[in-house]
């Protein structure tokens, strides 16, 4: 992978240790984004699909904080993962897709 | 510090990927997850096509405490940030604190265990068995093949806590520490799109 090159050939470049504060805040997110999930169904008076709508909202911006601090993946180096997950949620949506509209039909 | 400064017994800053063999760990694990992915999306596309057809047994309605789920949630939530601070540990070569950070994780992945446990046990004195529905059926698969992984990620962090303490920090050790941190952090973000789509939208109705 390239990007190993270039810490090779630079030994003098000092490495940043990462704080804790960056990880603190995404889980100050995520627990806020759960809270108002758990909020909006327990106060059970809105539509349903505007709920439904919500919770996966809330859900994929969670995770998407999530992978993107807590598995480092905003981090260099990580194309491939990238291309990984999202090759596995591209076949996931095509099967979420046929179970709700197709299963039934 | 160079990436070959272990050489001469100092560990590189990132000793994960110091290695050609820690960096084709940490990418393999990647695709793995990538397939793990498909696995749990197979079975929350099974849930939600067969989630309405309950028969004689209990709805979702009845059965599901949000409180529980929300003490589950938060249990597993804070399990994934104290393994981010065990990888940060590792990071600043503090075994010490490394190994006390994964221990607090698994200790919290016992937790969430033992409520599924006290939760699966509810269902099935409340009538709600594996085979009641095909919602049972769907929703057990699902929910117990995460509570697995929760309990196969205990087990490997476990042993994980006994290779450090054993061999130590080295770059042999920290790739394993940190593909395992990985794996729970993704069980998490699984955990996260099933109290939304089984338990939250199960309240919903």
């Amino acid at each position: 992978m390239a990007d190993n090159h270039a810490t090779a050939s630079e030994p003098k470049r000092r490495h940043r240790v990462e704080g804790p504060k960056k990880h603190i805040i995404s889980f100050i997110f995520s627990i806020v984004l759960t809270a108002i999930a758990f909020a909006l169904v327990m106060s059970g008076e809105m539509n349903t699909m505007f709920i439904y709508i919500m919770l996966i909202a809330m859900a994929v911006g969670q995770v998407f904080i999530q992978m993107a601090f807590w598995m480092h993946m905003k981090d260099r180096g990580h194309m491939y993962s990238i291309i990984g997950i999202i090759s596995g949620v591209f076949v996931v949506f095509t099967m979420v897709i046929m179970a709700l509209y197709w299963v039934w039909w | 510090m160079s990436e070959l400064s272990h050489v001469d017994g100092q560990l590189p800053h990132e000793p994960e990927k110091a290695t050609l063999e820690g960096r084709n760990k940490v990418l393999g694990f990647w695709l793995f997850l990538g397939g793990e992915v498909v696995l749990f999306g197979t079975l929350f596309s099974v849930y939600l096509a067969l989630r309405d057809q309950i028969l004689d047994g209990p709805t979702p309605q009845e059965l599901f405490s949000l409180p529980l789920v929300a003490i589950a949630t938060l249990i597993l939530l804070t399990s994934s940030l104290t393994s981010v601070f065990a990888i940060q540990a590792m990071h600043r070569n503090n075994r010490t604190a490394l190994i006390n950070w994964l221990i607090v994780t698994v200790i919290l992945g016992f937790g969430f265990l033992g409520l599924e446990i006290y939760e699966f046990m509810h269902y099935a004195h409340m009538g709600h068995e594996f085979s009641t529905s095909a919602f049972s059926t769907s929703f057990y698969t699902l929910v117990g093949f995460h509570g697995a992984h929760v309990a196969f990620g205990v087990l490997w962090i476990s042993l994980l806590i006994a290779q450090l303490f054993k061999k130590g920090l080295t770059v042999v050790t920290a790739p394993k520490v940190y593909v395992a941190g990985l794996y729970w952090h993704f069980v998490d973000v699984v955990w996260v799109f099933i109290f939304s789509v089984v338990y939250l939208m199960g309240k919903v109705g």
